[in-house]
C-alpha cells in the first residue's frame, strides 16, 4: 500500500545523502521493522513516511497517489499514525481526552465515541481508575499504551513508530511490541517501527537495515 | 469545534497559569478602563462646563465708533472751540429683546449704573484714608456728576457675575429679581446696614446728583455681604465697595433721568452653549446698529475646556500608551507559552490539525482568559479612575487658575467713563477662578463595551504577532529530538 521511489534525502550536502535511490514497498496486515546505528537516518526516513517533511529526491506513494498529490497535512490527518519514544500525548488531557482529540481531528469513524475509545485503553490494559486522570500521572509503559490506543481509535492504515520502546522496561517493551503485531493482523494496518534494538525487530513481519545509504531486508 | 475544548482543557488543567494570565491582563485593562473613564469623564464635565462655568455676551455701546465719531467731528469742526465730547449711547432696550430671542441665549441681565447721595444714612468710609462722604471718587468716576453711593440697576442679582460666581453673597432677605422692576426695592452691604441699623423692611432716602435733584426714598428688602476680594481690586479711585447698593435697572434709569428710560447701560446675555458664542455674537451683530457692540466673554468656559482638554488628551494617551504595552506584554507571554507547548502543536500537526485552528486554540484560551480580566478590570477600574481622575483634575485647575488669573487682568483697565461698559462683575469674572471641573467617574455600559474591545483587540493582535511561531513551527524539529 505504500511505495517508495528511488527515495533519497540529505539535510546540508547534496554530496552526502542519507540514503538514495530507495525503493521499498510495504503492504497491509503486514509488521515491518527497521534497524540500524545510531545517525544513519532512520528517523529521517520515517519522518519522510509519516508525512512531516518532504523528499529531497524521488517519490513517496500511497496506492497510486504520491503524498505530494494527497497532500501532507490530509495525509498526516486521514492515512498514517505516528508513535514517538517520548509518549507525546496532550499532557493536560486524560487518556479519554486523548483519544477523543485525535478522533476528532483525524475525522475518524468513531469521532465522539467514548465507550469505543474506553474499549481501546481497557484492551491495552489501561483501567477505569486511570482513563480520567491527567496523563503526567501515567507510568512511561502506560502513557505509551495510550499513544498506542490513540493510534489505533484513528482510522489511519498505517502505523509508523520511531523507537516506541526506547523508554520501556522489558515487559512493557513486550507488551507494546505484542500490540503493534496485534495492529497488524488483527485491524490490517501496516506497521512500521524504527528501532535499534534487533530483539524488538526480530518480532516483525519484516526486516529492514539501513546501512551505507541503503535498505537491505534481513532474511 | 475540537480546538474550543481543547482550549477550554488547557485552561482548566492549568488553573495556576490562568489565574496568573488573568492577573495580568486584569492588570493592563485597568489601566485600559482607567485611562477610558477619566477621558469619559473629562467629556461630560466639559459639557457640564458649558452650563456652570458657561459664557456671555454684552451689549453695550461701540465704544471705537465714538471715538471715531468724536475726532472726526473734532478735526471737520476745527473752528469750534468746545472740547469734542465722547457720547455713548445708551444701549436699546428693545435691541436687548431681540437679541434675547437667538436660540443660544438662556436668560440676560440689565445693567444700568448710576451714583447718588446719602440723605437717610452715612456711607462706609474706606478704611485706607478715602472719605466716603468727601465726595467720593472725583471727576474721573463718571461722565454725569456723582454722588457717594453706586447705585447698580440690574434684572435680577442672582444674574450677575459678582453673585452668580458667590463674590457676594445674600446674607439676609433677598436678591433684586426680575419682579422688582419698576419698584424702588434695594439690596444693600451688610457694613453700610449694620452702620446705619439698617434692616430688611427698613427705607432709607438718597438724593439724585444731576437735575432735580429729587430725594429718592427706596425699600431694603436684602442684605448681601461683599466679598474681600472685590474690595481689593476695587482700585484706588472707587467708593467703598460697601456703599453699592443694588436696585432694579428701571430705579436706575429714573435716577439718572427720563430719557434713559427704556436704556441700559450694558445688557449681560447668558448663553446656553458657550461652544457656539461667536455664531451667537455674528447672529446677534445683525440686530443691531454700529453704534453699539457685542463683546464676549467665554473665558471661564474655555479655562475648564482647556483643562478638560488637558485631562482628556492625557487620557487618550494612557489608553493607547497602556493598550500598546499591554499588547506586546501579552504577545510576549503567549510567545513564551507556544515555545513551552511547541511539543504540543507538533502533536497535532502529526494528526493533521490545521494550522489556523490551532491559532484559535490559543486565541481562544486567551479569549477566555480576558473574559474574565475584563469583569475583574471592570470592578476594579473605577478604583483607579478615580485615584487617577482626582489627582489630574487638582494639578490641571491649579494651571488653569494662574493663567486665567494673568490673562484676566487687561480686561479691567478702564477706571474711569461710565461703568455700564461691562459692569462691575464682568471686569472681576475673568480673573477669579472658575469652578472645580469635577470629575465624575462612573463605569458605564459603553465604558465597558469599549474596555471589551480593547481587550478583544489586544487578545486578537497579540495572538497574531505569536502566531508566527505556530504557523513556522516544524513538527519533525519538534517531535524527534
Ligand atoms: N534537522 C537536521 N539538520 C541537520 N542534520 C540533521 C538534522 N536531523 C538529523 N540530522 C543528522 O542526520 C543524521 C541522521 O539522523 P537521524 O535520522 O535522526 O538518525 P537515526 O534516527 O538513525 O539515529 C544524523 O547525523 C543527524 O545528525
Ligand atoms: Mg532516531
Amino acid at each position: 500500500m505504500l511505495k517508495t521511489q528511488d527515495l533519497g534525502y540529505w539535510y546540508q550536502d547534496k554530496t552526502q545523502p542519507l540514503f538514495q535511490g530507495i525503493n521499498l514497498t510495504f503492504e497491509s496486515g503486514k509488521s515491518y521493522a527497521i534497524l540500524g546505528h545510531s545517525g544513519t537516518g532512520k528517523t529521517t526516513f520515517l519522518s519522510l513516511i509519516a508525512g512531516l517533511d518532504k523528499p529531497k529526491e524521488g517519490d513517496i506513494l500511497l496506492g497510486d497517489q504520491s503524498l505530494k498529490q494527497i497532500g501532507l497535512t490530509n495525509y498526516r490527518r486521514h492515512d498514517v499514525a505516528i508513535v514517538f519514544q517520548a509518549y507525546n500525548l496532550f499532557a493536560y488531557m486524560s487518556p479519554m481526552n486523548n483519544l477523543l482529540t485525535a478522533m476528532a481531528i483525524t475525522e475518524a469513524k468513531h469521532a465522539g465515541d467514548r465507550a469505543y475509545a474506553k474499549q481501546i485503553l481497557n484492551d491495552l490494559g489501561i483501567g477505569d481508575d486511570l482513563i480520567d486522570r491527567n496523563v503526567q500521572h501515567l507510568s512511561g509503559g502506560q502513557q505509551q499504551r495510550v499513544a498506542i490506543a490513540r493510534t489505533m481509535c484513528c482510522d489511519a492504515r498505517l502505523v509508523v513508530a520511531d523507537e516506541p520502546t526506547g523508554n520501556l522496561d522489558e515487559d512493557n517493551t513486550k507488551a507494546v511490541i505484542d500490540q503493534f503485531q496485534r495492529i497488524a493482523h488483527e485491524q490490517n494496518k501496516c506497521v512500521i517501527i524504527v528501532t535499534h534494538e534487533p530483539d524488538v525487530a526480530a518480532q516483525c513481519d519484516h526486516q529492514y537495515r539501513l546501512e551505507n545509504k541503503q535498505f537491505t531486508e534481513l532474511a | 469545534m475540537n480546538f474550543f475544548k481543547r482550549a477550554w482543557l488547557n485552561i482548566w488543567a492549568k488553573k495556576g497559569r490562568s489565574i496568573l494570565l488573568i492577573l495580568v491582563s486584569s492588570a493592563i485593562l485597568m489601566f485600559v478602563l482607567a485611562g477610558l473613564l477619566i477621558r469619559s469623564a473629562a467629556v461630560k464635565a466639559t459639557e457640564t462646563a458649558k452650563n456652570d462655568a458657561g459664557a456671555t455676551m454684552t451689549l453695550s455701546a461701540n465704544r471705537q465708533a465714538a471715538f471715531k465719531k468724536m475726532s472726526q467731528s473734532s478735526s471737520s469742526s476745527s473752528s469750534k472751540t468746545s472740547r469734542p465730547k465722547l457720547t455713548l449711547t445708551p444701549v436699546k432696550l428693545s435691541d436687548a429683546t431681540k437679541i434675547a430671542k437667538l436660540s443660544n441665549i438662556k436668560n440676560y441681565n440689565v445693567t444700568s449704573s448710576t451714583s447718588a447721595n446719602a440723605k437717610s444714612y452715612d456711607t462706609v468710609s474706606t478704611t485706607t484714608g478715602m472719605g466716603g462722604n468727601s465726595g467720593g471718587p472725583g471727576g474721573m468716576k463718571s461722565s454725569t456728576s456723582s454722588g457717594d453711593t453706586q447705585i447698580d440697576g440690574v434684572t435680577a442679582t442672582s444674574l450677575t457675575t459678582t453673585f452668580s460666581d458667590s463674590q457676594s453673597k445674600i446674607t439676609k432677605g433677598r436678591g433684586i429679581t426680575a419682579s422688582d422692576k419698576n419698584t424702588n426695592n434695594v439690596v444693600i452691604e451688610k457694613e453700610l446696614a449694620s452702620q446705619n441699623n439698617l434692616t430688611v423692611g427698613d427705607t432709607m432716602t438718597f438724593k439724585e446728583t444731576s437735575g432735580d435733584k429729587n430725594t429718592v426714598k427706596v425699600k431694603i428688602v436684602g442684605i448681601y455681604k461683599a466679598s474681600s476680594t472685590s474690595s481689593a481690586s476695587a482700585g484706588p479711585m472707587s467708593t467703598d465697595p460697601s456703599n453699592t447698593i443694588y436696585a432694579s435697572y428701571t430705579l436706575a434709569n429714573t435716577i439718572k433721568g427720563s430719557k434713559y428710560a427704556g436704556t441700559a447701560d450694558s445688557v449681560t446675555f447668558n448663553v446656553t452653549n458657550p461652544a457656539k458664542v461667536s455664531a451667537t455674537k455674528k447672529a446677534g451683530n445683525k440686530l443691531i446698529s454700529s453704534k453699539y457692540s457685542l463683546s464676549t466673554d467665554d473665558a471661564s468656559y474655555q479655562s475648564v475646556k482647556a483643562s478638560m482638554d488637558n485631562v482628556e488628551g492625557f487620557a487618550n494617551k494612557i489608553v493607547w500608551l497602556v493598550a500598546i504595552a499591554g499588547t506586546i506584554i501579552l504577545a510576549l507571554i503567549v510567545i513564551l507559552m507556544i515555545r513551552e507547548r511547541r511539543f504540543e502543536i507538533g502533536v497535532l500537526l502529526s494528526l493533521g490539525e490545521a494550522r489556523w485552528k490551532i491559532v484559535a486554540q490559543f486565541f481562544t484560551e486567551m479569549l477566555m482568559v480576558i473574559v474574565v480580566a475584563i469583569a475583574i478590570a471592570g470592578a476594579g477600574g473605577k478604583f483607579v479612575g478615580n485615584q487617577l481622575g482626582s489627582q489630574l483634575v487638582s494639578q490641571s485647575t491649579t494651571t488653569q487658575t494662574t493663567t486665567s488669573t494673568t490673562s484676566g487682568q487687561p480686561g479691567g483697565g478702564q477706571p474711569g467713563g461710565t461703568k455700564g461698559s461691562g459692569g462691575p462683575g464682568n471686569m472681576q469674572a475673568t480673573s477669579t477662578k472658575t469652578k472645580d471641573p469635577n470629575l465624575e467617574i462612573a463605569v458605564s455600559a459603553v465604558d465597558l463595551a469599549e474596555l471589551g474591545g480593547f481587550g478583544l483587540a489586544i487578545t486578537f493582535l497579540s495572538i497574531m504577532i505569536a502566531s508566527g511561531g505556530i504557523l513556522r513551527l516544524e513538527p519533525k524539529k519538534v517531535l524527534f529530538s
